[in-house]
């Protein structure tokens, strides 16, 4: 008999360290409980998982963590709500629940062959984390051709994952540009909105397929300057975030227009997103 | 020919034999005066005189409130689900076939619910044709009938002095063999009595254009009447509570002492805390746009997603809206 | 008693004046619609359109509730310079209902200045339910009103069947003691006395005589049916918080499901919400779909405000509400010693 999809997975957060200088965003790392369970939960970059805190509820959380970096799960949490406020109070060692994975995944197979193009911005770099990590593997890295990242957030202190930004910008086989809208006196990067970098370096379309993810504001302008560089709108892949419950495309929160977010996306085409109703 | 038939008076005695192998839920009037569905441990006699119950069966395979995992002492226990049959008999084919609606998100779609395929597979529905429709029916409409058998196990008759059975599954043919001492075969006049009966049930109800609902609310996004409908819309929730074929739901963790339940419960879009992020931003934030989904979900993304309607014609809305809003002149606006 | 269809017509004359010399931006009443027994809230904006507005024996919703979302406060500065200006307002009040847009007034939900009140006179009106019930096995066609106020329902078989009002009159337009608006800027219709002032406080002396188990199963058995869609909240113009405190998730004071003790603290909870203001208008137990007797708690409760602080919600426009106020002189033998 199938597994029960409403059961989680019983995991741990092994670490829980703070991502930003507002200290309202934390990487959680989660192993889980049962080895089988981890073997079992085979995802790809892009799609998201139910954390589950008995007593609290459940919330939906991209999984920021690539495949290939085996033994754990990494969450990039936003302290905003009651569940998350919750999250970020609890210690390394606490248990927590695993529901997933979940959603369809960046279209890795359209992907192959294709150069690519990242842009982030802020809070939402999230699964980009897991995409990045996953085409730098050694194990891929030839599967796709260029890769161009383009990263913005306010200052330099909300950047996420600065680590793992040094050490691509110290790699030759990835191009990485950050850039914030109010530097520090350290700051030696790009100065300004994400779409600017991106207006500036003029990255061809030609084969090449965009992931983007970002508050609202940056993509309406993004998907702008991605159109004046030509690329089409099947080329131009999202994320999108909606108020979940079961995740499994049962409870209609997620709905919009014919799709159900949690099961036909979170990731939709620019295309996908032009059929649906402006309802999120 | 399978069709059967049982005397009216004879129904109670059906039903009590039927009591012997299934919790049998059948109509019966309750304190308030109003006839419903009424099950175990109570055995009213039966009353045929009604129209349509108020709240729709779809609370006996998608209850109000159930408990899905029980955390105890760090352990996520599943509850025992129930195990035994259940028989509901006088559903109306409308109800009947909103249960196949309800199939097609809980059953069909991959993960499949356990909670409501436990219920649902145990549960056996024996119809009850419609020889009197109300004015605000309208199944007809959207592909079903007064006599229409989807959903249903048996489909009952009612005719003059008999109930007219006929098994529509093998479920059904099973449940009628097993009683088959108490019934008689049905007359060729007991089947035109029947067919002569639905007929003009069918022909009593005025139509209501939905056939390219999908197609015409996709240009009507924009249309003004959203506005008109939603200005009223109170989102008092009582049409997606009482709709056969709503299903949305919440899931929520009660804590009681050291044991957490993590419960379903029936929700509705119409609720303004509905689609709220916890950010506080809400794509649906005025009673417009949420009354414009529960059309839309109904008659076109329903279509588009299950290849359904998401609607049985049974009226409850229409009756019980308390801003008296009639769906069905929303949607001939949107056709105009 | 001014019959209904003069009202009828003079409420389309006083609406269309309004609407045409723009002295209301929006003049809300009730319309007829597709099922017999029953009107729609109109929301009306053109003049020429004023002969959409009804009156019959089924103008049951309480307008007021509409308020207090036509008048919801910007929810900051950016939001206020957007927000265009709030419209002027006239509506067509009960007795009930002007008590609702006056309590409203009263806790600074909409402001008395944007409103224009068109009361009219109530002789009752006719539940929905009871009407339904009435024809038996029947349904009711088509419906009007003969000259006494009866409703004169046509059923399937094209037969007449009168139904005499008294006979089918809401449960609170039977108690009601405030069928005149008391306050108003048109006053449609003859004004009348209460019909029999003593119902409600007969009816809560009924169920406050029994000892405490019988009431507790009385309660219970009212209840059990309800189905927590929150209908009774969402018809009340009273219940008005943005968020409820019943919805709440931090901390979360009750459940969603039905068992009872969430049903039981849902209903008792907004009960003592409601205590003081409530203006028994009778909105809740029109909008419940299990037919549940919603102000079975709230009739004691209100009776009790008012005897003890000799106040009813909704009489007086200036005065503050009195569960938002304290005098030194308030009673308050709950505080001594036993």
């Amino acid at each position: 008999m199938a597994r029960n999809p409403y059961l989680p997975y019983p995991a741990r957060i092994d670490q829980a360290i703070v991502e930003n200088e507002a200290r309202d965003i934390k990487t959680f790392r989660l192993a889980f409980v049962d080895p089988k369970d981890a073997a079992g939960f085979q995802h790809l970059p892009g799609q998201f998982a139910e954390l589950s805190l008995p007593g609290v509820g459940e919330a939906p959380f991209g999984i920021a963590s690539s495949p290939t970096e085996t033994g754990h799960l990494l969450f990039s949490v936003k302290r905003v709500g009651l569940f998350t406020a919750e999250l970020h109070s609890l210690e390394p060692g606490t248990p927590i629940g695993v529901r997933g994975p979940m959603g369809k995944p960046f279209p890795w197979d359209r992907l192959d062959g294709k150069n690519m193009l990242i842009i982030g911005g802020g809070f939402a770099f999230t699964t980009l984390r897991a995409a990045v990590k996953y085409i730098l593997d050694p194990a891929n890295r030839s599967r796709f051709g260029s890769v161009l990242v383009i990263y913005g957030a306010r200052t330099p202190g909300e950047l996420m994952y600065k680590q793992d930004l040094a050490e691509w910008q110290a790699q030759d086989d990835i191009d990485v540009h950050l850039t914030v809208d109010e530097p520090d006196k350290n700051w030696t990067q790009h100065k300004g909105v994400v779409t600017a970098v991106l207006g500036g370096l003029k990255p061809s379309s030609q084969n090449t397929l965009a992931l983007v993810c970002g508050p609202p504001v940056m993509i309406r302008f993004t998907l702008v300057s991605l159109g004046n560089l030509g690329f089409s709108d099947d080329a131009i892949i999202l994320s999108l975030e909606m108020r979940m419950k079961c995740g499994i495309g049962k409870c209609g929160r997620c709905n919009i227009g014919s799709k159900y977010v949690c099961t036909d996306g979170p990731v939709f085409t620019r295309e996908e997103l032009r059929a649906l109703p402006l309802e999120y | 020919m399978n069709e059967k038939r049982v005397s009216y008076t004879d129904v109670d005695a059906l039903l009590d034999r039927l009591r012997e192998q299934a919790a049998v839920y059948a109509p019966a009037t309750d304190e308030t005066g109003d006839v419903t569905l009424i099950g175990p441990p109570r055995r009213d006699p039966v009353d045929l005189e009604y129209r349509n119950f108020r709240l729709s069966p779809k609370a006996l395979v998608l209850p109000q409130n159930q408990t899905l995992i029980c955390f105890r002492n760090g352990e996520a226990e599943e509850p025992i689900l129930p195990d035994r049959e259940t028989i509901l008999f006088g559903v109306r084919p409308c109800d009947a076939r909103a249960m196949r609606m309800l199939d097609k998100v809980f059953l069909d779609g991959d993960p499949c619910d356990p909670y409501y395929a436990r219920r649902r597979e145990r549960t056996m529905v024996m119809a009850m044709a419609c020889t009197r429709p109300l004015s605000s029916c309208f199944c007809t409409s959207v592909g079903g009938g007064p006599g229409d058998a989807a959903g249903a196990d048996v489909l009952a008759v009612p005719l003059d002095t008999d109930l007219l059975l006929r098994a529509e599954t093998a479920k059904g043919e099973a449940l009628l063999s097993s009683v088959a001492d108490l019934l008689e075969a049905a007359t060729p006049a007991a089947l035109k009595e029947a067919e002569e009966r639905i007929q003009a049930a069918a022909d009593q109800m005025a139509p209501v254009r939905v056939e390219d609902s999908a197609k015409r609310l996709r240009d009507a996004y924009d249309l003004p009447v959203w506005e008109a409908a939603g200005q009223k819309c109170l989102g008092c929730g009582t049409c997606s509570y009482l709709c056969p074929t709503c299903h949305c739901f919440d899931i929520t963790d009660e804590v009681c002492g050291e044991t957490v339940r993590r419960v379903r419960t029936w929700d509705c879009c119409a609720y303004a805390l509905f689609t709220r992020h916890a950010s506080g931003h809400n794509p649906r934030p005025m009673p417009k746009e949420r009354w414009r989904q529960r059309v839309m979900h109904k008659f076109r993304y329903a279509v588009e997603h299950f290849d359904s309607l998401f609607c049985v014609g049974c009226g409850r809305c229409i009756r019980n809206c308390p801003a008296s809003v009639d769906v069905r002149a929303v949607l001939k606006e949107v056709g105009a | 008693m001014t019959a209904s269809h003069e009202i009828e017509t003079r409420l389309r004359e006083v609406a269309e004046g309004l609407l045409g010399d723009r002295k209301v931006d929006l003049f809300l009443g009730y319309e007829k619609t597709t099922l017999p027994f029953r009107t729609s809230p109109l929301f009306l904006t053109a003049p020429d359109k004023a002969n959409r507005l009804v009156w019959n024996p089924f103008c049951t919703v309480n307008l007021a509730v509409y308020l207090a979302r036509l008048f919801k406060a910007p929810a900051d500065a950016r939001e206020a310079q957007r927000a265009p200006p709030a419209p002027t307002v006239g509506l067509v009040l009960k007795g009930c209902d002007t008590r609702s847009v006056v309590a409203l007034v009263q806790e600074r939900q909409v402001p008395r200045e944007k409103l224009v009140l068109v009361g009219v006179a109530c002789p009752g009106m006719a539940d929905t339910r009871k009407a339904e019930r009435a024809l038996g096995q029947y349904e009711a066609l088509g419906a009007g009103e003969d000259p006494q106020g009866n409703v004169r329902a046509v059923i399937e078989d094209g037969t007449e069947v009168t139904l005499r009002r008294e006979e089918i009159l809401a449960d609170a337009c039977l108690e009601c003691r405030s069928p005149t608006p008391a306050i108003h800027d048109f006053l449609l219709g003859e004004p009348s006395e209460a019909r029999n002032a003593d119902v409600a406080r007969r009816r809560a002396v009924e169920l406050e005589s029994q000892p405490p188990g019988a009431r507790w199963a009385r309660f219970q058995e009212a209840f059990s049916k309800c189905i927590r869609c929150n209908a009774c909240r969402q018809a009340c113009p009273m219940c008005y918080c943005k968020d409820c405190l019943l919805d709440q998730a931090r901390p979360r004071w009750i459940g969603a499901g039905t068992d009872f003790s969430d049903v039981a603290l849902y209903h008792l909870v907004r009960a003592f919400h409601m205590a003081g203001r409530c203006t028994e208008c009778g909105a809740c137990v029109r909008a419940c779909p299990m037919g549940i007797d919603v102000r079975l708690l709230v009739r004691r409760l209100n009776l009790d405000v008012e005897d003890l602080y000799k106040y009813r919600p909704g009489t007086a426009i200036d005065a503050v509400p009195v569960l938002s106020a304290f005098a030194i002189d308030d009673p308050q033998e709950f505080l001594t010693e036993p």
